[in-house]
């Protein structure tokens, strides 16, 4: 802190109880910040080894299911898979609803209904919708898990900008202006002592 | 025009040395985009193709292979003596057309509109149907059937209680499958007796095939909660029984040799499960029944046949082709479902 900061700190007792009571608060949250910080630390990197699983596995199915679309595309002709594809009414529907780890909400999707895909397809096709289908799930869930992990890493920022603000600058800060009142008040206190000091000579030198 | 069927054979032989050959189709599979595939494509007897103002290219470039193939057909059913072609053209017309009714009841099924649907259609006219866009205007699937009556698909009428109660087209699809069938066997009865087992041999083959891939759907949990006989209205080597087995059994392997060497081979990629192959299967099945008809009787019917299904075969591959090359997909990967009608 500054010295032109400092011009605002009232050097007295009661302020410097007020400076004490509110960086030994400000000290506590600091904890709970470090704690939460290392909660979702811990949450990110599970979620990140978590993601780091399933898309491999994504790529792999979705190779499969792009090889079996090909193919139907390919047995069936474009025209023939558009019209197919087509005659399957019920459609993929998903609800969003919201989550929370440590205070920090994501997305959590929950399929309410799924396609009917094998009634009226042709195997070749019904089996690449299958796969695709697969992939959609696997797709949600990995979003689910993405939304997820960029949340916590956002949060994970932003605690960890805090609790590096209060250790390196908010409470040097208050310790500062706590050591400024103190040595101030100190002066003051010496400051007295000497004046009371010399009140008492000069009484006594009368006195003689 | 109608000319001897001797003269017409030969000519149809220079016919057969036209399409394309395995050197030239591969070279189309190694093309690196639709725009190289068109070029090289100018290089053949396909000449060059406009798809200029096409929305979608594969499916442009699949309408101009259908018309393609479709001149062909027609200029063989002009110039062949009568009962031949009569039969050619039932064949081919009767099946585009059963084609063209399933895309306008899955169109009413799923709401496209009128427009789209007849985007959607074969490109020929009606066979034997008034007119496909009164279909395709039709407000449900329930009115475009019933505009089927006094037609020779108005079987499929009844078949509307069952699309009801089960909420699905597919018993529509499987009566138009079997008014194809019967049509088709009542029409091979014109045909001289010796030139009759091609065709049952395709279309019996192909009919089981499809009824085989149709109980496989069951197998895999699709229940569509209809009974063997309305599911299979007609079978032929692969019988009922079989079809209730490939469904129930824990042991499809068994089920499928003891279908025979020949269904065997033909349904073998079910095991890697690239079910597609199957098709691919059936096509080189077709190759080689019309090729060994061709070879038994090189001045007849079985020549005639013979070039048509190379034609189409041919067809199948060029729409596959185009589809995979605006796709870009690798030639290697195009190439396992290619049948070549042609060796070089």
């Amino acid at each position: 802190m500054t010295l032109s900061q400092m011009s605002g700190v009232r050097p007295t007792k009661g302020y410097l109880m007020e400076m004490k009571r509110r960086i030994g608060f400000i000290e506590r949250g600091c904890e709970f910040l470090k704690l939460k910080r290392d909660h979702l630390a811990k949450e990110l990197s599970a979620s990140l080894d978590i993601l780091k699983g399933r898309r491999k596995l994504l790529l792999n199915n979705l190779k499969e299911a792009y090889d079996a679309l090909t193919a139907a595309y390919i047995s069936l002709g474009p025209t023939e898979v558009d019209s197919q594809a087509s005659s399957v009414k019920s459609a993929l529907q998903l609800e969003v609803l919201p989550r929370s780890v440590m205070g920090v909400r994501y997305p959590y999707v929950k399929i309410i209904s799924k396609p009917q895909i094998t009634t009226d397809l042709d195997i070749t096709l019904a089996r690449a919708a299958e796969k695709i289908y697969e992939i959609l799930e696997e797709l949600v869930q990995l979003a689910e898990y993405e939304a997820r992990a960029e949340r916590i890493a956002d949060e994970l920022g932003k605690t960890n900008r805090k609790v590096n603000a209060l250790e390196n600058t908010v409470i040097p800060n208050y310790k500062q202006v706590i050591k400024f009142i103190g040595s101030k008040l100190d002066e003051e206190s010496l400051e007295e002592l000497v004046r009371m000091k010399r009140i008492g000579g000069a009484l006594a030198s009368r006195r003689k | 025009m109608k000319l001897d069927l001797t003269y017409v054979v030969i000519r149809t032989h220079a016919r057969i040395a036209n399409l394309l050959n395995h050197q030239q189709t591969q070279r189309l599979t190694e093309s690196k985009d639709v725009q190289e595939f068109l070029d090289r494509l100018a290089e053949t007897s396909y000449g060059r193709i406009s798809i200029e103002g096409a929305e979608v290219v594969p499916i442009a470039l699949e309408r101009v292979f259908y018309e393609k193939f479709l001149e062909r057909v027609l200029k063989i059913v002009d110039l062949t003596p009568q009962k031949i072609g009569d039969f050619l053209q039932t064949y081919y017309y009767l099946r585009f057309e059963t084609l063209n009714l399933k895309r306008i009841i899955r169109g009413k099924f799923s709401g496209l509109t009128s427009e789209k649907i007849m985007e959607s259609l074969v490109p020929i006219n009606p066979y034997l149907v008034p007119s496909y866009k009164e279909l395709a205007d039709s407000a449900s699937v329930g009115e475009a059937v019933n505009r089927l009556k006094g037609t020779p698909y108005s079987e499929v009428i009844t078949k509307l209680k069952l699309y009801e109660q089960y909420e699905a087209i597919w018993p529509l699809e499987l009566a138009l499958n079997h008014v194809f069938a019967k049509a088709i066997f009542e029409a091979v009865k014109t045909l001289p007796e010796r030139d009759r087992r091609i065709v049952y041999n395709i279309v019996e083959y192909e009919a089981d095939i499809e009824n085989f891939l149709v109980a496989m759907k069951q197998r895999q949990g699709s229940k569509s909660g209809a009974n063997l006989e309305e599911m299979f209205p007609a079978t032929y080597s692969i019988s009922l029984e079989k079809l209730r087995e490939v469904i129930e059994t824990k042991d499809l392997k068994k089920v499928i040799e003891s279908l025979g060497e020949s269904y065997a081979k033909v349904l073998s990629p079910i095991y890697t499960g690239d079910v597609a192959l199957i098709r691919t299967g059936l096509r080189r099945h077709k190759y080689e029944t019309v090729t060994s008809g061709k070879a038994i009787n090189a001045f007849g019917f079985n020549v005639i046949m013979a070039y048509l299904v190379y034609s189409e075969i041919e067809k199948d591959n060029l729409v596959g082709v185009g589809w995979g090359k605006a796709q870009g997909v690798s030639s290697q990967d195009l190439m396992k479902y290619v049948v070549i009608p042609r060796p070089s």
